[in-house]
């Protein structure tokens, strides 16, 4: 008989690094629940059946969310054996639990639906993920599910190429090693990871966890090939002759940068190559590594997604003021509530409604003033459901001798012009309902045909291209036996 | 993935030759694309270029001029047998290859290392090939491999003087190649000019080919991070247009760039690179203290 639970309406908090702390180093933020305080977070779980849970619908790679929070109720006599179940489940649908549980905006997809949220705080989903993948890493449980997911993945059903190793790709990889193929990813940079690795920044994603996230896809026999830049060092043609398929995760990692006078002054960075000194490359420890950034007093990141607030709470590290200036209203920035929140709470200015129209520069080159057209907000939205925005005719100059562009990203050029690969006219791909390309065999996903999105929608398409791999595969050999 | 290094040696006063297995390099590269190399697990990621390849044998050879705690670091710690962490590439677009008729090919320094593999093919192909080799004197190299690949192979070299600085060896650099460029084209008829070095030297001798009206390809030197085009440092003005040298380029026609803007920004951390080179050295101090 089912026992009548009480409704407990508030989550159960997860501590944080107090903010003085905090903002002197790049030491993850939020640090998790432990067992006792995921349990019970848990337990406020109303476990809605699996057909029609809406976090599971929410999760774009569908993981069976109550069933994981089930084991941690069930078995909450036995820490070890509760994460282990828990984690089994996870992995039935996500290779990389630690990473997603940390970056996903859940607000958007578990945990905006979750039935939860209606009469309270949604289940913190998100969070006891991330606690099943670092608890199951501590306490040596991964291992013995490693040793377990091994024996599936054969290598014997064919072999895959996977192009970009970030969200995608790496899904991509983890569900095609499980289901028995061959993966090799070619990456062009020397560290896998694509966004995790060089953009998204060590407090909010430990780069140790993301290393060990990747060991875990090495030990399911995928091969990651870096230094490789698919386009240049080997064609899609090339791959297609060796591969049975190929699947492209390239992402969008080309920066749009305002075409307004004085973009090319010194210190005006786009967010990329800021959040690629800082997080790939480590500048915030020049000189004890070599690649140098230039950050002065007071930085102006111009934007509100996620990368401004990345490249704001990182600028804000390095010893700077920093204030985002975006040119709609505060309501319509796209960042993750939480990032939000953390800037604020660290310092970080807003200005909302300024459109920069000229970045003035000192007599050495140097940028030392944004100079901003004042916007107003109208009744009605664009096709993205934006608030369309226009000038006032009135200006505003602020002071900066700093300023990192993040207004959004393009696809890279470098694989769009492989012969024969149809392009949008935003240079994302055109694929199909299967993922696939306008080339038979090679298939897509992620920012590469989305634009500019997020990991965990990476994610979900890695995913799914991977079950279409899978059937193409194996549609072809039945053809060809 | 390392990459071994095969052999190594200094060619002329802080010009090191290195010859690395780099079998994905060697395999596809093309006169005009260079490589980002990548030596120690703290370090950064720097462009150079392939001087010469084998694609069967899958090595390339590259040569760096010793200017700062990269180069240098690697000139001092790497030996024959050694690993380098990283080589990514071929990157960049190949240079045009055409009958041009007659090419002026100038390097600046140890520019002339990436002169080398476009002028000897732009000789193949069918062009008459005169190379230019701006240097001071103790800093000369690939003489014998640019008589062996080009029609003529001219040197303009000149001693160093006691208390020279760069802004120096800078001024006379330009003062003997404007000099010379203003004389071969004076008595000579090129359809085409190829220059590749510091960008001030570049644009001063821009000024004089424009005089002549001859076309010129300039490989632009901008800082470089990822060498993908994901993150804009790279960034000229070539056109009135923002162009990624490291996609769009590294070679474009000089007629269409904004030389004053590159010079500039090639400067940008010349203040936190000389932080790192003096942060080594004194490293190196400590070190020989120990010992």
């Amino acid at each position: 008989m089912a026992v009548r639970r009480k409704l407990i309406k508030e989550r159960v908090p997860t501590p944080e690094v107090p903010v003085e702390e905090r903002i002197k180093s790049f030491v993850e933020v939020n640090l998790g629940y432990d067992f006792a305080s995921a349990v019970k977070e848990a337990e406020r779980c109303l476990q809605c059946p699996v057909e029609y849970a809406p976090c599971i619908k929410g999760c774009p790679v569908h993981i069976n969310i109550p069933g994981f929070i089930s084991k941690l109720v069930e078995y909450r006599d036995n820490p070890d054996k509760a994460v282990r179940e828990a984690l089994r489940i996870i992995w039935n649908d996500n290779t990389l639990p630690a990473v997603t549980g940390r970056v996903c905006p859940q607000e958007d997809q578990c945990e905006g639906v979750c039935v939860m949220g209606k009469v309270g705080d949604p289940i913190n989903i998100g969070k006891l993920e991330r606690f099943v993948a670092d608890y199951a890493r501590k306490h040596g449980i991964e291992e013995e599910l490693l040793c377990e997911f091994e024996e599936r993945c054969t290598g014997e059903l064919g072999k895959v190429a996977v192009v970009g190793a970030g969200p995608a790709g790496l899904t991509a990889a983890g569900e095609l090693a499980k289901m028995g193929y061959k993966v090799t990813i070619f990456e062009a940079l020397h560290k896998p990871g694509g966004v995790l690795a060089y953009g998204i920044p060590e407090f909010r994603l430990p780069k140790e966890i993301l290393d060990q996230e990747l060991a875990k896809l090495k030990r399911l026999g995928v091969e990651i090939r870096t230094d490789h830049v698919v386009g240049r060092t080997v064609t899609i043609e090339e791959l297609l002759q060796e591969y049975d398929a190929v699947f492209i995760g390239t992402g969008a990692g080309t920066p749009k940068l305002l075409n307004v006078p004085g973009i090319l002054l010194d210190r005006i960075y786009s967010a990329n190559e800021f959040l690629t000194r800082v997080n790939l490359m480590k500048a915030y420890e020049f000189p004890e590594y070599d690649t140098p950034i230039a950050i002065g007093k007071k930085t102006i990141v111009i934007g509100a997604g996620n990368t401004a607030m990345d490249a704001a709470r990182s600028a804000l590290r390095l010893g700077s003021e920093v204030t985002i200036a975006y040119r709609r209203g505060r309501e319509d920035m796209t960042a993750r509530i939480e990032e939000i929140k953390h800037a604020e709470e660290e310092g970080v200015k807003f200005e909302f409604f300024l459109q920069p129209v000229e970045f003035i520069g000192d007599e050495n080159g140097r940028v030392k003033a944004v100079k901003f057209e004042k916007m107003r907000p109208l009744d009605e939205r664009d096709a993205r459901g934006k608030r369309k925005i226009v000038g006032t005719g009135e200006y505003v100059t602020l002071e900066a001798d700093t300023v990192i562009i993040a207004i959004g990203l393009e696809p890279n050029r470098i694989i769009t012009e492989t012969p024969g690969l149809k392009t949008n006219t935003n240079g994302t791909l055109v694929v199909d309902e299967n993922l696939m390309t306008s080339i038979p065999g090679v298939f897509a996903g992620g920012d590469a045909i989305r634009g500019e999105a997020t990991v965990i929608l990476a994610m979900g398409d890695g995913k799914k291209a991977a079950k279409a791999i899978h059937e193409y595969i194996q549609a072809k050999r039945k053809a060809n036996a | 993935m390392p990459y071994k290094i095969l052999d190594k040696k200094e060619l002329a006063m802080n010009e090191v030759w290195y010859k690395i297995h780099a079998p994905h390099v060697a395999k596809k590269v093309q006169p005009g694309q260079f490589v980002i190399v990548r030596a120690f697990p703290n370090g950064e990621r720097i462009p150079l270029t392939p001087v010469t390849w084998d694609r069967e044998e899958g090595w390339i050879t590259l040569i760096t001029f010793v200017r700062g705690k990269t180069t240098m670091r690697m000139a001092n710690e790497l030996k024959p047998g050694d690993e380098i962490l990283n080589v990514a590439g071929p990157l960049g677009n190949p240079a045009p290859m055409e009958k041009f008729g007659r090419v002026l090919a100038i390097g600046l320094i140890t520019g002339i290392v990436e002169v080398f593999p476009i002028a000897r093919a732009w000789q193949e192909i069918g062009n008459e090939v005169t190379t230019l080799h701006v240097s001071p004197n103790p800093m000369v190299i690939l003489r014998e491999e640019f008589e062996q690949s080009v029609s003529r192979h001219i040197v303009e070299g000149f001693d160093l003087q006691p208390g020279w600085g760069m802004n120096e060896i800078a001024q006379e650099l330009v003062k003997r190649a404007t000099a010379k460029v203003r004389e071969l084209l004076e008595n000579e008829h090129f359809d085409m000019v190829l220059t590749v070095g510091p960008a001030g030297g570049q644009k001063a001798i821009f000024n004089v080919v424009k005089e002549y009206g001859i076309p010129m390809h300039a490989d632009l030197h901008p800082i470089m991070v990822d060498a993908t085009g994901m993150c804009g440092a790279c960034r000229v003005t070539v056109g009135g247009e923002v162009k990624f040298a490291c996609i769009d380029g590294p070679g474009f026609d000089a007629y269409k760039v904004d030389w004053d803007e590159l010079i500039h920004r090639t400067g940008f951390y010349a203040p936190l690179e000389r932080l790192a080179l003096e942060h080594y050295l004194k490293q190196l101090q400590a070190q020989g203290g120990e010992q």
